[in-house]
C-alpha cells in the first residue's frame, strides 16, 4: 500500500534512523525558485530570481520579506509557511525593541525560528515547515549570513544559494569564496547576479521583472530593490563579460 | 533485527513481544550517523571534545559552535540530530535557571542529569511524540567551596550554606552521559556518535579512574582521540571544537568555556603528530611483510 512505512509522518524513525517526513519537506525547498547569498566583511547581499510567474498576466512571486530594518529573509519553497515564520520574526524583533531596546542579534532569531521547526518535527499532528531561507542583516557584530532548513538545522555560511538548481550557484560561489571577504558593496552584488546567473536554465535571462536584490551593510539598514532600481547592476554585471567575450571572437 | 514488518515498530511507546521499543532503538541509528562528541573527566577538570564535519565549504569557518554552555559551570555536546540537540540544551538551561529560582544556587551536574534523563524518558513514553535523536554527554564542575546563596541577606546558617555538613567533601569534576532512551551514567570518559568505538577503545587505555591525568593532558587526549576516531571517514574535512571546566583555582575558574585557540592548536599539532607517527611504523612495516612473501 505505502511505498514505505516510515515516511506518514515526522514522529516515526526509519530503521536506519531517518525521519522521511522531514527529508520530503526539504525537497520541497528544492521546487522553489533559486535564491542566493552573500557576504564581505562590510555588506550582504541575499538575491533572488522570481520565476514563478505562472502566466503571462500574472505577477511574481515575492521572495524577498524584510523582516526588521537590520535584516530580511530570502525564501524558497512554500511561500506561505515563510509568511508564517516570517511574521513570528516580526513580532520577536518587536518584542526585543520593546523590551531591550535594541535590534534582536542574528544569530538569536535564527535560533529561535530553528526551535521553532525542531518542535514541528518531534509531535505528532504537526508538520515539518516546506521552506528554506536565507536570513541576511547586520547586527552589532557585523554583518551575517543564516541558511535556514525544515529539519530546525541553521547554520551561518560565507555564502549561500538554496532553491532549483541552485547547485550550479554554489559551485560559483565556492570558486570566488576567497573574493568575497575583501569585496566592495557593488562588487559583492555582481558576485551574487553572476551565481545567480549560472542556476538559470538556457532559456531563462535575468531581468528587471524576475530578480530583486537585498543589500544591507555596516551603517546601512536593510533596503530591498526591485524593477528599474536594478537595471544599472543586471547591465554592468553581464554587459562587461559579453563584450569581453565578443572581443575574444573578433580577435581569432 | 527482525523487528521490520512486524508492525511494532512503526509507533513509539508501543512494547515488542519481546519487551523492546524499536523507535527508541532506531533514534540510536540517528545518534550513530552523528560526529564523534568525547567528554573526559579529569582529577581537576572536565573535557567535552566534537568532531564537527564540514558539509559544505561555503559555511562559516570557527561558526556554527555545537558545545552549548548551561549555566555557567556546565558544558553540553551532542551526538545525533543537531536540532534536538538544541532543544535539549534549551530545556537543560530551563531546568538550571528554575534550580536557581528554587534553591538560590547553582544546579549540580548529578541534578541536572538526572532531570534531563528523566526528560528524555517522557518522549518514549507517548505515540505522539518521537524520542530524541541524540545522545547528550553532560560536564560540569560543582564547586567545593560553600557556595554563597543568590540574594542572601546577613550570615545565613552556621553550618554553611545550602545545608553542607562539616566534613563532607562536595564538589568536583562530573561527566554524565543521557541516550535516547533516557538511560544515563556517571563517566570517567564518554564517547558516542560515529567514531564512538574507537574512541571508547582509546578512552579505556588512559585509565581514567587512577585519577592521574590532568586537565591539559585531557585537553590533548582529547585532541588526539577525535582525530583517531576521524580516521575511518578521513575523507571528509572536519573542524575540532573543544570546551573544558577547572576548579575555582585552575584556569577557568569553576566556569564552562572553550579551549583558548593556542592550546587547542597545540594539541591538534600533537594530534596530528601521533597519528603519523602511526602511519610511518605501517610504512616501514610494509617493505618487512613484502620480503617475507618472497
Amino acid at each position: 500500500m505505502f511505498r514505505n512505512n516510515y515516511d506518514n509522518d515526522s514522529v516515526t524513525f526509519s530503521p536506519q534512523g531517518r525521519i522521511f517526513q522531514v527529508e520530503y519537506a526539504q525537497e520541497a525547498v528544492k521546487q522553489g525558485s533559486v535564491v542566493v547569498g552573500v557576504i564581505s566583511k562590510t555588506h550582504l547581499t541575499p538575491t533572488v530570481v522570481l520565476q514563478r510567474n505562472a502566466e503571462e498576466l500574472s505577477s511574481y512571486q515575492k521572495k524577498i520579506i524584510p523582516v526588521d530594518s537590520h535584516y530580511g529573509v530570502a525564501l524558497a519553497g512554500l511561500a506561505s509557511d515563510a509568511r508564517v515564520l516570517s511574521n513570528f520574526m516580526m513580532q520577536q524583533s518587536l518584542a526585543s525593541r520593546l523590551t531591550y531596546d535594541r535590534a534582536i542579534p542574528l544569530a538569536e532569531i535564527t535560533s529561535r525560528i530553528g526551535d521553532r521547526a525542531q518542535s514541528n518535527t518531534q509531535h505528532y499532528g504537526k508538520r515539518p515547515y516546506g521552506v528554506g531561507l536565507l536570513i541576511a542583516g547586520v547586527d552589532q557584530k557585523g554583518p551575517h549570513l543564516f541558511e535556514f532548513q525544515p529539519s530546525g538545522v541553521t547554520q551561518e555560511m560565507a555564502a549561500c544559494g538554496i532553491g532549483a538548481r541552485s547547485q550550479m550557484a554554489r559551485t560559483y560561489l565556492e570558486r570566488n569564496l576567497d573574493q568575497f571577504e575583501s569585496s566592495s558593496r557593488e562588487e559583492l552584488i555582481k558576485h551574487a547576479l553572476r551565481a545567480l546567473k549560472e542556476s538559470l536554465s538556457q532559456d531563462k535571462e535575468l531581468t528587471v521583472d524576475n530578480t530583486s536584490i537585498g543589500v544591507a551593510g555596516v551603517g546601512e539598514n536593510f533596503k530591498l530593490y526591485e524593477g528599474s532600481a536594478i537595471t544599472n547592476w543586471l547591465e554592468t554585471t553581464f554587459e562587461n563579460r559579453e563584450g569581453g567575450s565578443e572581443g575574444m571572437e573578433v580577435d581569432t | 533485527m527482525t523487528s521490520i514488518g512486524t508492525g511494532y515498530d512503526l509507533s513509539n511507546s508501543v512494547f515488542s513481544p519481546d519487551g523492546r521499543n524499536f523507535q527508541v532503538e532506531y533514534a540510536q541509528k540517528a545518534v550513530e550517523n552523528g560526529g564523534t562528541a568525547i567528554g573526559i573527566r579529569c582529577n581537576d577538570g572536565v573535557i567535552l571534545a566534537l568532531e564537527k564535519i564540514i558539509s559544505s565549504k561555503l559555511l562559516k569557518k570557527g561558526a556554527n559552535k555545537r558545545i552549548a554552555s548551561v549555566d555557567r559551570n556546565v558544558g553540553i555536546v551532542s551526538s545525533g540530530l543537531v536540532p534536538d540537540g538544541r532543544h535539549f540544551v534549551s530545556r537543560a538551561r530551563d531546568e538550571a535557571s528554575q534550580w536557581r529560582k528554587f534553591y538560590k544556587g547553582p544546579i549540580k551536574t548529578a541534578a541536572l542529569a538526572s532531570r534531563m534523563g528523566s526528560y528524555v524518558q517522557a518522549y518514549t513514553l507517548y505515540s505522539s511524540v518521537r524520542p530524541f535523536g541524540v545522545t547528550s554527554i553532560i560536564a560540569g564542575w560543582d564547586s567545593e567551596e560553600p557556595a554563597e546563596v543568590d540574594g542572601q541577606v546577613g550570615s545565613g546558617p552556621s553550618v554553611g550554606p545550602g545545608g553542607k555538613k562539616e566534613g563532607v567533601t562536595h564538589g568536583g569534576p562530573f561527566l554524565y552521559m543521557v541516550e535516547p532512551s533516557g538511560l544515563f551514567w556517571g563517566y570517567y570518559g564518554a564517547a558516542t556518535g560515529k567514531g564512538r568505538q574507537s574512541a571508547k577503545a582509546e578512552l579505556e587505555k588512559l585509565n581514567l579512574q587512577d585519577g592521574t591525568i590532568t586537565l591539559e593532558q585531557g585537553v590533548k587526549e582529547a585532541a588526539r582521540i577525535i582525530y583517531f576516531a576521524h580516521e575511518d571517514s578521513k575523507d571528509k574535512e572536519f573542524e575540532l571544537e573543544m570546551t573544558w571546566i577547572s576548579s575555582v583555582n585552575g584556569p577557568t575558574k569553576g566556569r564552562h568555556e572553550e579551549v583558548p585557540k593556542a592550546l587547542r592548536e597545540e594539541a591538534e599539532r600533537l594530534a596530528k603528530k601521533a597519528l603519523e607517527g602511526d602511519d610511518d611504523d605501517e610504512e616501514e612495516a610494509r617493505p618487512e611483510g613484502e620480503r617475507m612473501e618472497e
